[in-house]
C-alpha cells in the first residue's frame, strides 16, 4: 500500500476530491480521524461540501448527435453518505467507520457524470461503463487516465443560489412543490433554502420534498433506457433529510445543495403517480383518511396473493391485490409491510444473475423511503405509496422478465447445502456465514442463513455480519444504501414474513454483482482503524 | 370458497382435464418441434427478443421452451442453432448459452419421466 504523507487537512482532502484523486482522499479522511482526531461528523460534511458543485448535470436525458436519447445517471455520492451514516449507528464501534470510508472512496470517482459519460473527465462511468480508455486511448499515458487523477476542474452546471423568503410558508412549499414538478429548479432551491432557514418549518419541509421525490417515478423500465429515474428522486430526497438531521439543519447548505437542484432535473415522470391517484379516486375515494395501522394484520393467504402479483403478475394484479387489502380494512403500514416483505421472494427464488441484482433493489431502497415517509409524516396522499412501491417494484421485475433467462448463471438451489450448514453448530455460524457472502457464495451463505434462523431467535448479530461483510466492496454507494434500506425495514416490520427480509438480504449480498473484485479501500481502512473483530 | 368434500373433487377434476388438454398440447408441439427446420427454429426463438416478445409472461417460457427441445431435437440442430444465434453477438448471449451442450447435458439429466407419467416432468410456465 502507498503511503501518503505531509499533513492530513481538510483543504487537502477537498484538492484530492475534486482532483479524482481518491485513493489520496480517503488516506486523508483517515488520518483526519485516526491523527488528527477530527470528528468524522465534521469531516463527512466537508467532503460533501467539496463535491457539492460537481453533481449536478444539466439533464438526466443526453440528446445524441443521431437525434436519440440516452440517460444520464444521477450522483451517488450523497446516497454512499447517507448509507454510511445510517450504517454508523447499525454496525457500531470502529468497524461502523467502514461504510464512511467507502463513501469517501466513492466521491472523488462520481463528480461531473455527463463529463465522464463523454469520456472528458474521469470516475467510475468513464473508467468502468463507458470505458473511455478504450474510446479515446492517449498514447503518451500508462495505465488508465480515466481512473485519475482529473487533467481538468471539474465543471458546474447549477451556481449555488440565494435563498427567497418572502410569502407565507405555505404559499412557498406550495410553490416550491411545483417548481419541482414543473423544472423550475432555480426557483424550487431558493424557497427551499429560505423554508430550511426556520426549524419551525422543517417537518413539513421534509414531508414536502420526500413527495416531490416519491411521485416522480416512471411508469415501466421496459424497453425505456434512460427514460426512467428508477427512484433516484425519492432516494436523494430520503438522502438529505436523513444527512440534514445528522449534520443539524444549520450544517446542511452543501447537502441541500447536493439534492434538491436535482430533484426537478428532466426528465419528470408523474404518468404512475396519476395512474394510481386516479385509480385510488375511483376505487377507495376516501383513501385520504386510511388509518395507518389496522387491528387486522394480512393473512398467509393475503400475503400469497400480494407475493403472487408483484413476482408473477403484471400491474392491474398488484393494484387489485392492494385494493382489496384496503377495501378490507387494512392500515397503509400494513399494506406497506407486506409490499415489502413479497418483493423478498424474487430475490430469494428467482435471481440469479448477478447483474439483474440493480434495478429491484432500487425498487426495494424507493420502498424504503416511502415506508420511512408513511411512518414519520402525515400527508392525506400516503395510501398511494404503497401502490407507487408495489408498481415499481413488479416493473423491474417484469423488465428483468422480457430477456430470456441465461442458462450459464443458474445458481445451485440453497437447500442442497441444507444438511451441511444444519451440521454447524449455531454459535459457530457467523463467521462460516462471513467467509461465504464474502465468497459470493450464495446458496451456501443462504443455506447458512436459512439454518440460523430456523435454529436460533438471535438476529442483530447475524444482521451485523451479512452487513459487515456486504460493506467490503468497493466503488459502489448502492450496497451502503440497501444494506440501510434492509434494516430499517426489517427493524420496523411487522408481518409474520419479516425474516424474509433477512433471507433476502443475503442473497442479494452474496450475488449483487461487485463493481470491483479487490478490497484496496476496506484495506485502507483496516490499516488506520485496525477493526477488532466481531 | 369453503372446501368441501363435492367441490375438491370438482377441483381434482378440473385439474386432471387440465392436464389432459395440456399432454395433448405437448404432443402436438412435439410434433411440429420434431418436424421444424433450423430456420423454422430460428424463428420461433427470434420471438424472445425484449422488441418483439408481446410480453414477460411470454419470455418466461423461453426455459420450458428450451428444456423441449434438447429433449425432442439432436444435438447437431441445437449446435446449428447456437452458432446463428453466437453471430448476432452479446445481445444474444443467453440464448447462445440455452443452447450450449452443457446446458442440454444439465437439462436431460434432470429430466424425470416416473412410471406413472405420459410425459416427462417438463417445467410449465
Amino acid at each position: 500500500m502507498t503511503l501518503y504523507r505531509g499533513i492530513a487537512s481538510i483543504d487537502r482532502m477537498r484538492e484530492e476530491i475534486q482532483g479524482v484523486r481518491y485513493r489520496e482522499a480517503t488516506e486523508t479522511f483517515c488520518r483526519l480521524v485516526t491523527d488528527e482526531k477530527k470528528p468524522l461528523k465534521g469531516i463527512i460534511k466537508e467532503a460533501i461540501a467539496a463535491a457539492a458543485p460537481f453533481v449536478q448535470v444539466p439533464s438526466h436525458l443526453m440528446r445524441l448527435p443521431t437525434g436519440e436519447m440516452r440517460g444520464v445517471n444521477y450522483d451517488h455520492t450523497i446516497l454512499g453518505w447517507r448509507g454510511a451514516v445510517s450504517l454508523l449507528e447499525e454496525i457500531g464501534g470502529t468497524r461502523g467507520i467502514l461504510p464512511s470510508v467507502q463513501a469517501m472512496w466513492y466521491v472523488p470517482q462520481g463528480l461531473n457524470i455527463w463529463e465522464q459519460i463523454i469520456c472528458e473527465f474521469p470516475g467510475h462511468y468513464a473508467r468502468d461503463a463507458e470505458k473511455c480508455n478504450a474510446k479515446v486511448p492517449d498514447p503518451h499515458h500508462e495505465g488508465d487516465r480515466f481512473d485519475g487523477p482529473a487533467w481538468t476542474p471539474p465543471k458546474i452546471y447549477f451556481e449555488d443560489q440565494d435563498p427567497i423568503e418572502t410569502g407565507s410558508v405555505e404559499e412557498r412549499l406550495e410553490r416550491m412543490s411545483w417548481a419541482i414538478s414543473e423544472g423550475e429548479r432555480d426557483e424550487a432551491y431558493r424557497l427551499f433554502l429560505g423554508l430550511a432557514k426556520d426549524p419551525a418549518n422543517r417537518e413539513r419541509l421534509k414531508d414536502a420534498i420526500l413527495f416531490s421525490g416519491i411521485i416522480d417515478l416512471q411508469d415501466t423500465l421496459i424497453n425505456r433506457g434512460g427514460y426512467q429515474n428508477i427512484g433516484h428522486k425519492a432516494i436523494r430526497a430520503r438522502a438529505l433529510v436523513h444527512l440534514a438531521d445528522y449534520l443539524g439543519w444549520e450544517n446542511a447548505h452543501e447537502v441541500i445543495y447536493t439534492v434538491v437542484p436535482d430533484l426537478g432535473c428532466a426528465p419528470r415522470l408523474h404518468g404512475l403517480w396519476t395512474e394510481i391517484s386516479n385509480v385510488l379516486r375511483m376505487e377507495v375515494p376516501k383513501s385520504a383518511t386510511l388509518p395507518k395501522r389496522s387491528d387486522k394484520p394480512l393473512t398467509e393467504a393475503e400475503l400469497d396473493r400480494l407475493t403472487e402479483a408483484i413476482v408473477w403478475g403484471g400491474p392491474f394484479d398488484v393494484n387489485s391485490a392492494l385494493l382489496d387489502l384496503y377495501k378490507r380494512g387494512a392500515g397503509i403500514q400494513d399494506a406497506m409491510d407486506a409490499v415489502f416483505v413479497c418483493f423478498q421472494r424474487y430475490l430469494i427464488d428467482v435471481l440469479e444473475h448477478p447483474s439483474l441484482f440493480s434495478h429491484p433493489t432500487h425498487a426495494l431502497d424507493y420502498a424504503n423511503v416511502v415506508q420511512h415517509w408513511i411512518r414519520n409524516f402525515d400527508n392525506p396522499h400516503q395510501a398511494k405509496g404503497p401502490f407507487m412501491a408495489a408498481r415499481f417494484m413488479n416493473d423491474t421485475i417484469r423488465s428483468n422478465a422480457i430477456y430470456p433467462r441465461d442458462a450459464k448463471f443458474t445458481l445451485e438451489p440453497r437447500k442442497a447445502y441444507k444438511a451441511w450448514a444444519d451440521g454447524i453448530a449455531v454459535d459457530r455460524m457467523l463467521p462460516v456465514i462471513e467467509e461465504h457472502v464474502l465468497a459470493q457464495d450464495a446458496p451456501r451463505a443462504c443455506a447458512l442463513v436459512d439454518s440460523y434462523l430456523e435454529r436460533t431467535s438471535e438476529r442483530r448479530q447475524l444482521l451485523d455480519v451479512i452487513t459487515y461483510a456486504g460493506c467490503h466492496w468497493q466503488n459502489d454507494p448502492h450496497v451502503m444504501r440497501n444494506c440501510s434500506s434492509s434494516l430499517e425495514e426489517y427493524r420496523s416490520n411487522r408481518t409474520p414474513r419479516r425474516d424474509d427480509i433477512i433471507r433476502g438480504y443475503a442473497k442479494h449480498q452474496s450475488r449483487y454483482i461487485k463493481r470491483a473484485p479487490t478490497h484496496d479501500c476496506y484495506n485502507v481502512f483496516v490499516a488506520h482503524f485496525q477493526p477488532t473483530a466481531h | 370458497m369453503p372446501m368441501t368434500k363435492s367441490n375438491l373433487g370438482d377441483v381434482w377434476r378440473v385439474r386432471n382435464a387440465a392436464a389432459q388438454t395440456l399432454a395433448l398440447a405437448e404432443e402436438q408441439v412435439k410434433r411440429v418441434i420434431q418436424a421444424a427446420t433450423v430456420d423454422d427454429l430460428v424463428r420461433m426463438i427470434e420471438a424472445y427478443a425484449p422488441a418483439l416478445s408481446t410480453g414477460p409472461e411470454f419470455t418466461r417460457t423461453f426455459d420450458p421452451l428450451v428444456e423441449r427441445l434438447w429433449v425432442w431435437r439432436d444435438d447437431e440442430t441445437l449446435a446449428a442453432l447456437a452458432a446463428v444465434f453466437r453471430e448476432r453477438g452479446m445481445p444474444w448471449a443467453s440464448v447462445v448459452n440455452a443452447l450450449l451442450p452443457e446446458n442440454g447435458a444439465a437439462i436431460r439429466a434432470a429430466l424425470r419421466q416416473p412410471a406413472w407419467a405420459r410425459l416427462p416432468a417438463f417445467a410449465v410456465a
